[in-house]
């Protein structure tokens, strides 16, 4: 471990000037964009889990109304919606990056590709759905 | 000539280490938890719908077969998480060399123990 100082550093110059000329020169679709989505999703994904799996656990051995009125309450009703958005747009990324690694074929990886995100946008839509009834009250 | 593919090297042309095991754990973990948010979803709508579909929910992920499952979510999680900060600080450029990246993974495989432990224990105390 020497020099790790200015490694961050060289890092972020690294990725501009590497963004600068993909931009120009190749094929790079939503790599980046891509890549920058799983590191940010990631990145919020550590309190928001480590808050949902604690909260889970103080649930655990409850019944249905404090779980309901668990997510009544603003705070956890709004880390709950934001903890899911990120947790399928971090699956949609990660299982796409497997998928391209192990679907050779163009046609079947297009369609696995829309089943997750078809499955995905699916399940937002209903945790949003199911966490905005029990905030607003029915 | 067809040549073999990554996965079919593993069990005959390649030595398993540390390195290639938490990696393929790091993905298969994380389709695991993938699975796992389809439950989630189905837990935040029978919560959101009570009554008969809260109560059906409820009784299977009290039974044993949905405590096993939520048993090895907890590892896949604990493990994703700890090896997703690792992965992060490849990201950030910190500890690339092999004596780190072995030390860095023991750590990753303990920090996962110790958590999942922790947590089951405060479910059983909790209980």
């Amino acid at each position: 471990m020497k020099n790790t100082g200015s490694l961050p550093n060289a890092t972020a110059e690294r990725d501009q000037t590497i963004l600068r000329r993909v931009r120009h020169l190749g094929s790079a679709r939503n790599g980046l964009q891509e890549w920058r989505l799983q590191r940010m999703t990631a990145l919020a994904l550590i309190p928001l889990g480590l808050y949902f799996v604690a909260s889970m656990l103080r649930l655990a051995t409850s019944d249905h109304m404090s779980a309901a009125a668990w997510l009544a309450s603003p705070v956890p009703a709004l880390l709950t919606i934001l903890f899911m958005l990120a947790v399928l747009a971090h699956a949609v990324v990660g299982l796409r990056s497997i998928l391209i690694d192990y679907v050779h074929t163009r046609a079947r990886l297009v369609a696995a590709e829309l089943a997750v995100r078809g499955a995905a946008v699916l399940l937002a839509g209903a945790s949003v759905l199911a966490v905005l009834k029990l905030f607003l009250g029915r | 000539m067809e040549r073999p593919l990554s996965p079919f090297m593993f069990p005959t042309w390649y030595r398993f280490q540390i390195t290639s095991v938490l990696s393929i754990l790091h993905r298969l973990t994380g389709i695991a938890l993938a699975i796992g948010s389809i439950v989630l979803a189905w837990w935040l709508v029978a919560v959101a719908a009570g009554g008969e579909v809260f109560a059906v929910t409820h009784a299977f992920i009290a039974s044993p077969i949905g405590v096993i499952l939520l048993f090895g979510w907890s590892v896949a999680f604990f493990y994703h998480l700890c090896s997703g900060i690792r992965h992060l600080a490849w990201d950030a450029g910190y500890g690339f060399d092999i004596p780190t990246t072995y030390r860095s993974g023991y750590a990753v495989l303990a920090a996962t123990i110790a958590l999942t432990v922790l947590a089951w224990l405060y479910v059983w105390l909790a209980a």
